[in-house]
């Protein structure tokens, strides 16, 4: 009994053994009967694991070729005059390759690539996209860690494509022929559509969205990149008729040094996408405070002071109601922080007023009289420190796009009335009669100076003006002050979230959500951690963004999160013209606030290069006159 | 075979008309009277050049505003010239904008400090050639550059200058932001990036403004503002010929208009108490020498 028992177990062996073996040779025969189409097949296999190629890339590639088999069978036909001749063609070509010389002469190749070409291109991409769901799901591979592994070392060929693909000159325009901007090369997607060049619709720039990277990661490179995309993109629209001008405002809300060159690199950057002038706010250009409708100049120049709460609040009321009869006073609001200052005086206040129509105004003036000195000192104080930034001329419609830096990291208290005031400004531009331009705000690093006005209020009175709002950060807790906050402005991202190399991303990872998987187990056999065949399979939810892989992210590589996929980018760097100001002057630090008295001699002048400032020009007066006359008298 | 008088005065003075072809492919076209200063004839004589431009399909002429006709180089005309600009009519929003950029040219062209220091006018076309389709949508070109080459006798000799003409006034911010880049560029039109040297010295020594009255005021404060590098601004008035005629109706008005311009019509080639039959004519090229260049040479320096 146990003799046949024993008897029948080597009988299955060995059958089991043969049809193995058996199927080996059937599966061996066929690839050497299609050996043209099998060795384009391996080949393109091949590359698109060296390469990190998804299947598609090779199913694009053998559909590319399609018209080259038509023709090819077209000029068969037209050269036999029989259509049953061409369509028996690729029988006849792997026949001659197979009886004909040995080796095979290149006119037999050449005969049958036409065909082969295509077929082993999708042979290819089928074998390719067999391997990496069978690596994915687990059932393939020898050892435990092979798909880890492979998916590590796909993850390096899929970068070192990427970065390929972006050093290739012209590969990586700043705008797809479709009006997208594009970010870079593709290194791999999630629940995204596939392709070599990452590039993101108009409308999403128009939407709010959420850059987190710490220093030295490529944020800035990337920030650049996707200004001057939505500046060229809106532009080009614009000139089609399909939009409106664009405005780019950016706050720098860290100031310094740094914040000077990216200045400069943003001009740059601006001029390259086709914007005319680029205003950097305060070092170059200034904004005016004084052009807000009276109410609001109160509300902000009210908010601008820092005032308690509690008995301070009677003091809060009284230099509201001062401030508000500075500005509303009947000869028109102030023009200029000193105009501003003379009001806040009873004397002028109660002249002002003194056309006898104002009756409750002058009995507020009586009763508030004792505090006006300490209300203008106050203001004064502040006025001084904000600088000659916000005194004027100027406003945000005089140029297509302006850097405003803001010294958050210096100077907290004035970077954030700063803040407050160009957001009011901003907000009056784009209400009071100026919905000319599709409006991008740009805050960087916005926590440090959100006390008077916290991102989430921004996020939310942008959406009601139609201004777009993308806000940047070196971490997830950069983002806003409280966790709840933090979690409002990321769900509403509609723009999509960046998230380049940060030491803690589960928070936004986790919003991208998870999908669902096959998980296989399989047995081990005997002491090697090699696989046995048996195992099983079941179906989880894997998270759509590795936190991981977030954390390893190299310099320029970012993943864009948007609706439940993510996109990993190599990030193109923006070349750009040359500096369209001397190096000296992107650098130089903020010049000193004017006095008060002198509102238009702090706007600074751009300085001259240096190689012309010291050179002195000759006179060409004498030809200038003999052709146009004397220069006229002012 | 009967010859026409212009036919026979081209047939003296090949130089001279080429030139005119020239200039007027330059120009985008020029009106009848910008045409005779360059020509060096009178208005009959221009009008007589000009349908024989059209009978060798050179050139095309219509009344496109106020004024005499103006007269266009055709594409036959530019691919006889070697110019490759795409051929059309004047746009008719940029009337009084070209003539009055043709008139500064004439004016300056028409100094003696000009044929002196070897000047070569390089005009908007060609800029905008140069930059190909790359010009930004409000990117600025000037409306020409005056080169002026080494080793001549005059002191500007190696410098390059940036043209404006001004009719309008814009807005002083807009002035300014023009003002700094032609200040601050470094590089040619339409150059490789490559050439570009970011730290290198401004291509425009001097940026030319010619205003009308309404927009010096404008332009003299952006110069203001601009502190130091203002110095490298001229302001000046527009020659009087650069302004468009007044439109009239009537052939009556219009001879009382003339008969009243006179010297308005006539670009102001020949300042100075000599008459115009004896000033000398724009186009130098006319008799080549040595030392005078042709007025047109063939490659832009």
């Amino acid at each position: 009994m146990i003799g046949r028992w024993l008897s029948l177990i080597a009988v299955r062996a060995a059958l089991r053994a043969t049809g193995r073996v058996l199927r080996i040779a059937i599966i061996a025969a066929l690839i050497i009967a299609a050996a043209p189409a099998s060795v384009v097949a391996a080949i393109g296999a091949v590359l698109a694991w060296l390469r990190g190629w998804p299947p598609a890339r090779l199913y694009r590639a053998a559909l590319w070729c399609l018209p080259m088999v038509a023709v090819w069978l077209a000029a068969t036909a037209i050269a036999s005059r029989s259509a049953s001749v061409a369509a028996g063609t690729p029988y006849h070509a792997w026949l001659s390759l197979w009886h004909g010389t040995h080796p095979a002469s290149a006119a037999d190749i050449a005969a049958i690539a036409p065909l082969a070409i295509p077929v082993g291109l999708a042979a290819g991409g089928l074998a390719w996209a067999y391997r990496i769901r069978s690596m994915r799901t687990g059932t393939a591979g020898l050892s435990p860690d092979a798909a880890v592994s492979f998916d590590l070392r796909q993850w390096r060929h899929q970068a070192r494509s990427a970065r390929a693909r972006i050093a290739a000159p012209g590969a990586i325009p700043l705008t797809s022929r479709n009006g997208s901007l594009v970010a870079g090369a593709v290194i791999r997607s999630v629940n995204h559509p596939g392709g070599p060049i990452a590039s993101i619709p108009y409308s999403r720039m128009r939407s709010h969205q959420v850059v987190i990277g710490t220093t030295g990661t490529g944020k800035t490179t990337l920030l650049l990149r996707l200004w001057a995309g939505f500046m060229a993109t809106a532009l080009r629209r614009h000139a089609a008729g399909q939009g409106r001008l664009p405005l780019l405002v950016v706050l720098d809300c860290k100031g310094g040094a740094d914040a000077r060159r990216i200045a400069d690199r943003a001009r740059r950057a601006m001029r390259l996408a086709g914007a005319r002038s680029t205003a950097i706010w305060p070092d170059e250009a200034s904004l005016s405070l004084w052009a807000l409708p009276p109410a609001q100049l109160t509300t902000t120049l009210v908010d601008l002071i820092e005032h308690g709460t509690g008995a301070a609040a009677f003091y809060a009321d009284v230099m509201e109601a001062v401030v508000a009869l500075a500005v509303e006073a009947p000869g028109g609001p102030p023009a200029s922080a000193a105009d501003f200052l003379a009001r806040l005086d009873p004397g002028w206040l109660t002249t002002a007023y003194s056309s006898g129509e104002h009756e409750a105004e002058l009995a507020l003036i009586r009763s508030a009289a004792r505090q006006a000195g300490d209300i203008a000192l106050r203001f004064r104080t502040l006025l001084r420190r904000l600088g000659g930034g916000l005194d004027g001329p100027g406003g945000f419609g005089d140029a297509d796009a302006w850097y405003c830096i803001l010294e958050g990291t210096a100077e907290i208290s004035v970077a954030e009335a700063q803040a407050r005031a160009i957001v009011d400004i901003l907000a009056s531009y784009a209400t009071a009669g100026s919905r000319d331009r599709e409006i991008l705000l740009a805050v960087d690093e916005f926590s440090a100076v959100s006390r008077r006005l916290p991102v989430w209020q921004l996020y939310e009175r942008a959406r009601s003006l139609g201004l777009a709002v993308q806000v940047s950060a070196q971490s997830w807790e950069g983002l806003a002050a409280g966790d709840d906050e933090r979690y409002r402005i990321a769900a509403t991202a509609d723009g999509g979230i960046w998230l380049l190399r940060t030491p803690h991303p589960e928070p936004v990872a986790a919003l991208a959500g998870s999908r669902k998987i096959t998980e296989t187990t399989r047995h081990l056999t005997g002491r090697t951690p090699v696989w046995d065949h048996r195992g099983t399979s079941r179906v989880t939810l894997d998270p759509v963004v590795d936190p991981a892989l977030i954390r390893t992210l190299d310099v320029g590589q970012a993943a864009y999160i948007f609706r439940g996929g993510v996109t990993y980018v190599q990030v193109k760097r923006l070349v750009t013209a040359p500096a369209a100001v001397s190096p000296a002057t992107a650098v130089a630090p903020p010049t000193p606030p004017a006095p008060l008295a002198e509102p238009t001699s702090a706007k600074p002048a751009i300085p001259a290069k240096p190689a012309t400032a010291s050179r002195q020009l000759p006179d060409a007066s004498s030809l200038l006159d003999e052709a146009f006359g004397a220069e006229p008298a002012p | 075979m009967r010859v026409s008088p212009a036919q026979g005065a081209a047939e003296r003075q090949p130089g001279r008309d080429a030139a005119g072809l020239l200039f007027a492919a330059e120009m985008y076209g020029l009106q009848l009277d910008h045409l005779a200063a360059v020509l060096g004839v009178g208005e009959a004589r221009a009008r007589s050049v000009a349908a024989r431009w059209r009978g060798q399909r050179h050139a095309e002429s219509a009344r496109l505003g106020p004024g005499g006709p103006w007269t266009w180089v055709t594409r036959a005309g530019l691919a006889t010239c070697g110019l490759p600009y795409t051929a059309g009519p004047p746009a008719l929003g940029r009337l009084a904008h070209i003539r009055a950029v043709t008139a500064v040219r004439l004016a300056l062209e028409a100094a003696p400090g000009y044929a002196a220091g070897g000047g070569y006018w390089r005009s908007e076309r060609r800029l905008r050639a140069r930059m190909g389709g790359r010009v930004g949508l409000r990117q600025h070109i000037p409306d020409g550059e005056v080169h002026w080459p080494d080793g001549t006798a005059v002191p500007w000799a190696g410098e390059c200058w940036a043209i404006e003409a001004e009719l309008t006034p814009k807005t002083t911010s807009r002035t300014l932001a023009i003002m700094r880049e032609l200040l601050t560029r470094t590089g040619d039109y339409g150059c490789p990036a490559a050439e570009i040297v970011a730290a290198g010295p401004p291509r425009h020594a001097r940026v030319i403004y010619l205003c009308a009255p309404a927009a010096r005021r404008t332009v003299a404060k952006a110069r203001e503002s601009l502190g130091s590098s203002g110095a490298r601004i001229e302001i000046r008035l527009l020659p009087p010929g650069a302004a468009m005629p007044a439109p009239t109706r009537h052939k009556a008005a219009r001879e009382r208009s003339a008969a009243a311009l006179p010297p308005a019509a006539t670009p102001p080639l020949h300042r100075g108490a000599a008459p115009p039959a004896a000033t000398p004519p724009l186009h130098r090229g006319a008799a080549p020498s040595a030392a005078t260049p042709p007025f047109h040479r063939g490659a832009a320096p």
